[in-house]
């Protein structure tokens, strides 16, 4: 049983690409499971996705702990912890990551087991972000070396049906350049065995004391604690005030940030946090005088590593 | 806003500048959703029991995270003002006992999409406005299921795109008039607001809190993911939905509607539509003259009919 989980951020069609490639497993001949996990499909967010394929009936749900390939969309999820992309790898897993940096960068950087494989982002041109799902298809369709390039065009045409022929075709040309520049590696994925229910090994059961049920309730005692979660991770776009240029109008920006990342002192000075800014970058468009630009965050890691 | 009402939001300066929702939420990034309701509970104040139906803003408070200052119940779709109905009842019962003071007591609110404010939903509202039920009901609308994946709904406008109206003229239905089928029922106080419109916004939330009974606000809420536009549009998406007549600004009180913000000078709707992938297909490959007359020509008809009352 092949089992690929895929990791990218909500707008980049991961959830796309494992409707699509699992489309191309059953063209195949294959049975297929393809799952985005529910609820956390929000823009800018870590995304998972998984898909199983095998030539016999699939006994197992849920989410994949041990993946024979991973595949990685966006290469600034990869040192976030809550995407958890080097989760459950093994000597014998593949990870893929679309990064405009070398696959010798990345297994020096990585503690990954298995073997580490890039697919080069055009991350240059933004217009083209949004096909980076299409070119992990086609490169993961590749690596597993069971899905045909007729399957793969197949599985894309059927999957984007409803979205017109312009869009098909630039997919199109995405994930079959990324199945054929992946051609040295192909088929370098291995089959995962199937667990069997036989193999499974019940759990210890503790006895577990009955607490006061205020205490075990799952209540939240404090306030705001969603303050915890760093959504400033979501970013890609940072909002940078200039201070020289900041009127201290009513803060438009502090009151059009959807998500109370911009604090205004008493002098009517705004701040943002940039743990929790998500990068809508509403304030940029808002602010009366432009006094806020939108820098790309590359720019920030590169200054400090 | 009737004259009488004297209210303290004035000017923008007036508006809160310190933000009682907590930052960290998993809502979209330029959630029009999420700015409404941060705006709505910085008028409210911290005194507030949210009661919040299933959809997107079901996800502001998964444990053990909360944005919120007070407490937050969780109901299914189509219940939220059953659940109202039990916080109100237990309080009115732990005040009747004298167990909370009277400054102890807090505002129920309800917080829904517009799945359930539209539909699933509906049925539990009238009746609760039936009983008189003192609360208010905040309805996010962004005209779709959107936590699924933009799913039509019962409030999703003529000729939209959505993943399940996917053909060359979009959603054949109509949105339906939510605001007039709540003041129906004749209930204490119905608005409308928009998060990009931030002191018509706090002035209604305003007025609602200071009375008792039910009090119904439905928020547009431009929707980045659903509505197929850069998250950094979201307030100006909201300015021209007012801007071009598609989002009237009202409120209904004694039986009487008022709008509350009309421009001297319209802005053609297809300077909205525009902006949105899911009315894309209005503009390309060709313009669709017809499809976008008709929505000129319903909206022109609304607002002759305002001007004639």
């Amino acid at each position: 049983m092949y089992r690929i989980r895929f990791h990218g951020r909500g707008g980049q069609g991961t959830k796309t690409a494992s409707r699509m490639l699992g489309t191309a497993f059953f063209l195949a001949g294959y049975q297929v499971q393809d799952a985005p996990r529910y609820g956390a499909e929000r823009r800018g967010a870590p995304i998972f996705a998984y898909v199983r394929a095998a030539k016999e009936a699939i006994h197992e749900r849920g989410v994949i702990r041990e993946p024979n390939l991973v595949v990685v969309a966006d290469d600034s999820l990869v040192p976030v912890p809550a995407a958890g992309v080097l989760q459950g790898a093994t000597a014998r897993s593949v990870m893929l990551i679309s990064s405009s940096e070398s696959a010798a960068t990345w297994r020096d950087r990585l503690n990954f087991p298995g073997t580490v494989l890039t697919l080069p982002a055009e991350a240059s041109e933004q217009a083209e972000l949004c096909f980076v799902g299409a070119a992990c298809t086609g490169a993961a369709a590749r690596l597993l070396g069971v899905i045909p390039r007729a399957i793969l065009e197949a599985a894309v045409r059927e999957e984007l049906s409803a979205l017109g022929e312009d869009i098909i075709r630039r997919n199109l040309e995405q994930a079959l350049a990324a199945f054929d520049c992946m051609e040295p590696h192909a088929g370098s994925v291995n089959e995962g065995v199937a667990f069997s229910v036989a193999d499974a090994k019940a759990p210890d059961w503790i006895d577990l004391p009955v607490d006061e049920s205020d205490a075990a309730a799952a209540a939240i005692h404090a306030s705001a604690t969603s303050v915890e979660v760093r959504t400033g991770l979501w970013r890609v776009l940072r909002p940078v005030i200039d201070y020289d240029r900041c009127n201290r109008c009513w803060w438009v920006c502090s009151e059009f940030c959807p998500d109370s990342a911009i604090k205004v002192d008493a002098d009517g000075r705004p701040e943002i946090d940039y743990d929790h800014c998500k990068g809508c970058m509403i304030c940029v468009a808002q602010c009366p005088p432009h006094a806020i630009a939108a820098v790309p965050e590359q720019e920030f890691s590169e200054k400090t590593p | 806003m009737s004259e009488q009402t004297v209210t303290i939001y004035k000017r923008m300066k007036d508006l809160p500048s310190t933000r009682l929702l907590g930052a960290g939420t998993p809502m979209c990034a330029g959630c029009g959703g999420l700015q409404a309701v941060h705006e709505i509970y910085d008028i409210l104040g911290e005194k507030t029991v949210f009661v919040n139906a299933a959809g997107c803003m079901t996800l502001l408070a998964v444990y053990p995270f909360t944005p919120f200052r007070g407490s937050w119940l969780y109901t299914s779709m189509a219940s939220a003002p059953a659940g109202a109905q039990g916080v109100r009842d237990a309080l009115d019962i732990l005040l009747a006992k004298q167990r909370i003071k009277q400054e102890q007591d807090l505002d129920v609110v309800v917080l829904t999409g517009d799945g359930a404010a539209y539909g699933m939903g509906l049925s539990s509202t009238s009746s609760a406005i039936e009983r008189g039920l003192d609360f208010i009901y905040v309805c996010y609308d962004n005209e779709g299921y959107g936590n699924t994946g933009q799913q039509t709904s019962a409030a999703t406008p003529h000729g939209a795109r959505t993943s399940t109206s996917t053909d060359a003229r979009g959603f054949g239905g109509f949105k339906k008039d939510l605001f007039a089928i709540w003041a129906a029922h004749r209930p204490a106080y119905v608005a409308t607001v928009i998060g990009s419109e931030p002191l018509d916004l706090a002035r209604k939330i305003e007025k609602a809190k200071a009375m008792k009974g039910p009090r119904l606000i439905i928020a547009l809420s431009p929707c980045p993911t659903g509505w197929d536009f850069d998250p950094m549009e979201s307030a100006e998406i909201g300015h021209l939905a007012v801007k071009t007549g598609v989002w009237p600004l009202k409120e209904y009180e004694n039986g009487q509607v008022t709008h509350t913000k009309v421009p001297s000078e319209w802005l053609p709707v297809e300077e909205y539509l525009k902006k949105q992938g899911r009315f894309a297909h209005l503009f390309k490959p060709q313009r669709n003259k017809a499809l976008i007359s008709e929505i000129q020509t319903r909206v022109d008809a609304y607002w002759a009919e305002v001007e004639r009352a």
